[in-house]
């Protein structure tokens, strides 16, 4: 084991600060990033050629490349099409549904990145939901974590092994094909579904369903809001002749505020049916209204206000008809403008005349003030409005709406294109052994030409947080390798853990991942640990590309914590609680680790 | 009609223009009743609650916080208790207690520092250099209190609407002065105003049944809703959720309780 040189004690700080920041998260992981490649070359650790070459990197062109393809394949709406046979394969068995739904968001994420094939799916899996009336609970996290260890399938479905062989490339070793490590992804894939279908029942939580008046059934956990009389419904009230005298003027955000009622249609002076009325919309006297909220808390505003509670919708049937207008669950994905920002700061009302009912996070259901709750990433509001405005604020504020689809800005008449351009590109690298970024590159281009996507929604499309994290730990990965930190850490280790097996070294490289993964980015990690891990198993006479494997994959076994982008996007919708990941993720983790080596060793001979 | 708060020094004639003014305007006057009723509804002895009261938090107080334990029971027991309005409170930190209402006449009454060293050494047969440091000692005390626990100045005249100098002005002239004022319109309570202080009351009464365990919790109330501001550690207790389960049954006009975590209380929480 060599000397500790000032170099590599500068290079373990920077690894050291990086980790500390990825955790504690005072600023965003791809700031992180970016500071670690201007802070390398300032410190000499790296050139300035070698701080910026991850922005040119074949794995940061080919992981722009699958979001272009991915945001193609989402734009000709095949992912809903899919739904239909699907279920019809399916049939009625809630199984059988949760393996058909998993594969199916499983191979696509092979393809795409797994954020993406989840954030796709969730409104199609909401849909199954209420159709089914399977709670929404016992499939999200099946399909959430098959959307993860689809992204192990091919060598493009995920952050790290699009990144491992350009980890790899100053060791000298032979990079990965696409296809791979496909077996050792679909044994994961299969082990994983495995798990949900036999032991499902005591490692999920059991929801159950409900039907609202308006026939829409939603599905929720045990226990929470199982009572009907919490169950938000609509009702029709009429003012009386004197609700304007003897009282202060009456707004629709009064009775909000008072009551927890939502006012969806007001009559105003002479005769005009207004729906989502503006908070600062005064209530007249003699005119009829509809309002959403508990039964208990309308008859309490009734009483107090004075108001005749009608039996039945009754002025307004028409305009409430489903056909016109409706309630839909939009959930805030990690990409959406939204996040972070209250309804109140974005003036929601104002902007898009839709009225926001209420804000389900994790298990809790929000009514009260919820313009000044900021909203955070896998939140579900649940929104009434005319399908036309609806249809206006899913396209302009990125959240995933659950919506009919003929109303979604499709274009089904390119899918045969797009579904084109992904096969070229398939067989470009696979039968004609093109760089994975060139044919990728070229799958993309192409979804642009044949306008299956124009080429502001490709921009649009690009996640530059994940770019920039990539391209940003890329160096460090360099000044890790460059400085012989990596070769001295790896040694150290060695000789702590002393003489091992390869199946024990790749154990516990796998559970070192495991634990990473959990606690900083799959990118931070994989680009943290292969270098390490290579040198590790170079001094161990263990196969280097293994290893690094083990850590291309392990990375993806981030099941225990909702820290995954994916688990955090299904949270919300599920109302699953971190005990839930808890206890489901403990047990598909363990499979991963065991189905994983198992299979490394099968086809590999280790 | 109004609420009127008192606030005095003591030996300032406050007591006399208190009571007063609640003759001649029919009002209760409550003061140390409020004690009482708090001593029993929480069964904490008077002396322990007036100390809260009065006395300055020290170390001990700021660890345990029994300060603000106790200045919870006695805040929830007030504004029961000046719920039906037509009260004079000449109790300690009246004007802060009932922060938040609208038809609160909140009067600040003061003399000049000989006549109450007179009165004191009068009423108690001490020597004037005792009864001097006596009362300075306790104005230094309300000074610190009202520093520590609601971060502002006793003696800055902006938190009252009227401040009366018992010297030039007797007992009497006092007395007209606040009954004047206490007609006045703007004092008046409207059906919002009740309303505000029975959210208030239904808000400080929750913040009584949580103190003792989870002091940190900020809660405002509009119409019989409630938002509990707490940490995330606190959401997620169990002991914690039992308690709202229990109150939102056994507390009567809860309308709907929710608690928000891993964001600030408003500034107008109890």
């Amino acid at each position: 084991m060599g000397q500790l040189t000032p170099d590599m004690i500068m290079v373990l700080v920077m690894i050291g600060l990086a980790i500390f920041l990825f955790i504690v998260e005072w600023v965003r992981v791809d700031v992180v990033a970016i500071l670690m490649m201007v802070a390398l070359p300032l410190l000499h650790l790296v050139t300035p050629k070698e701080a910026f070459v991850g922005l040119s990197s074949n794995a940061v062109v080919s992981i722009i490349a699958v979001i272009i393809i991915g945001a193609g394949l989402d734009k000709t709406g095949m992912i809903n099409k899919l739904v239909k046979p699907v279920l019809a394969v399916a049939g009625n068995s809630t199984s059988r549904i949760i393996v058909a739904i998993s594969f199916t968001v499983a191979i696509i994420s092979s393809f795409m990145q797994n954020i993406g094939a989840a954030a796709l799916f969730l409104p199609a899996i909401q849909r199954i939901s209420k159709m089914q009336k399977i709670p929404l609970s016992r499939l999200l996290m099946p399909v959430g974590f098959s959307a993860i260890l689809g992204g192990t399938i091919t060598l493009v479905g995920c952050s790290p092994l699009i990144l491992l062989n350009d980890l790899l490339l100053p060791f000298n070793l032979e990079p990965f094909g696409l296809f791979d490590v496909t077996p050792i992804g679909l044994a994961l894939l299969v082990s994983g579904i495995t798990c949900f279908v036999l032991l499902g029942r005591f490692i999920l939580p059991q929801g159950e369903c409900q039907g609202t008046e308006d026939n829409e059934a939603f599905c929720t956990i045990d226990g929470l809001e199982a009572n009907e009389a919490e169950v938000n419904s609509h009702y029709e009230l009429t003012t009386s002749e004197d609700f304007m005298d003897y009282r202060d003027p009456v707004r629709v955000e009064d009775l909000r505020r008072r009551y927890l009622v939502n006012v969806l249609a007001l009559t105003e002076p002479p005769d005009f049916k207004t729906l989502s009325p503006s908070p600062e919309t005064e209530i007249r006297a003699g005119v009829d209204l509809v309002v959403c909220g508990r039964q208990k808390d309308v008859e309490r505003m009734a009483l107090a206000e004075e108001m005749e509670l009608k039996e039945t919708i009754d002025c307004y049937s028409s305009e409430f008809d489903t056909s016109t207008s409706g309630t839909v669950e939009a959930v805030v994905s990690p990409r959406s403008p939204f996040a972070g920002l209250t309804l109140a700061e974005i003036r929601i009302q104002d902007r898009f005349r839709v009225t926001p009912l209420e804000i389900h996070r994790q298990e809790k259901t929000y009514r009260a003030d919820i313009d000044s709750i900021a909203l955070q990433t896998g939140d579900v509001i649940r929104f009434y409005g005319t399908w036309k405005r609806l249809k206006s604020l899913h396209r302009e504020a990125g959240l995933l709406f659950s919506m009919p689809t003929d109303l979604e800005d499709m274009r089904p008449e390119k899918a045969l294109w797009a579904g084109g351009w992904l096969v070229l590109s398939l067989v470009m690298i696979m039968g004609f052994d093109i760089q994975l970024s060139v044919a990728l590159m070229t799958g993309a281009l192409g979804m642009v030409i044949t306008r299956v996507i124009n080429i502001d929604e490709a921009y649009q499309a690009v996640d530059w947080r994940t770019i920039f994290l990539l391209a940003g730990l890329i160096p460090l990965g360099i000044a890790t390798q460059k400085t012989g930190t990596a070769e001295w850490i790896a040694g150290s280790i060695l000789s702590v853990i002393g003489d091992v097996s390869p199946i024990v070294l790749l154990t516990v490289i796998g559970i070192l991942s495991t634990l990473f993964t959990l606690v900083i980015s799959n990118v931070g990690a994989t680009v943290l640990l292969v270098p390490l891990v290579v040198n590790m198993a170079i001094a161990a006479n263990v196969d280097p590309r293994m290893a690094a494997l083990v850590v291309g994959l392990a990375t993806s076994n981030s099941f225990m914590l909702p820290t995954h982008q994916v688990n955090a996007l299904y949270m919300g919708p599920g109302r699953y609680r971190t005990v839930d990941f808890i206890k489901a993720g403990s047990l598909i983790s363990v499979v991963f680790l065991v189905v994983m080596i198992a299979m490394i060793s099968l086809i590999y001979g280790i | 009609m109004p609420i009127i708060t008192i606030s005095r020094g003591s030996h300032s004639m406050g007591k006399a223009v208190a009571e007063k003014v609640a003759a001649k305007l029919r009002y209760y006057v409550l003061s140390r009743d409020l004690m009482l009723k708090a001593s029993d509804k929480f069964h904490v002895s008077q002396q322990t609650l007036l100390q809260a009261l009065h006395d300055a938090p020290g170390l001990k107080d700021r660890y345990k916080n029994t300060k603000q334990i106790y200045i919870a029971y006695v805040r929830a027991t007030l504004l029961e208790m000046v719920a039906e309005d037509n009260v004079v409170y000449h109790g300690l930190a009246g004007h802060l207690l009932l922060k938040g209402l609208d038809h609160v006449l909140k009067i600040r009454i003061i003399a000049n520092l000989e006549s109450r060293v007179m009165q004191k050494m009068r009423e108690e047969g001490i020597s004037q250099h005792d009864a001097r440091a006596v009362i300075l000692k306790d104005d230094d005390q309300r000074k610190k209190w009202t520093r520590k626990i609601y971060n502002v100045d006793p003696t800055d005249n902006t938190l009252y609407d009227m401040v009366i100098c018992i010297d030039k002005l007797s007992v009497d002239d006092a007395v007209e002065f606040i009954c004047g004022a206490a007609n006045t319109k703007s004092f008046h309570s409207t059906d919002a105003s009740l309303r505000k202080t029975q959210d208030l009351s239904l808000a400080c009464n929750v913040k009584a049944a949580l103190v003792a365990e989870f002091p940190e919790v900020g809660i405002t109330c509009e119409y019989g809703n409630l938002l509990l501001y707490a940490t995330e550690k606190t959401a997620h207790n169990g002991k914690f959720k039992k308690l709202l389960t229990s109150l939102q049954q056994d507390t009567p006009g809860i309308f709907n309780l929710e608690v928000r975590s891993g964001v600030p209380a408003p500034l107008d929480a109890v």
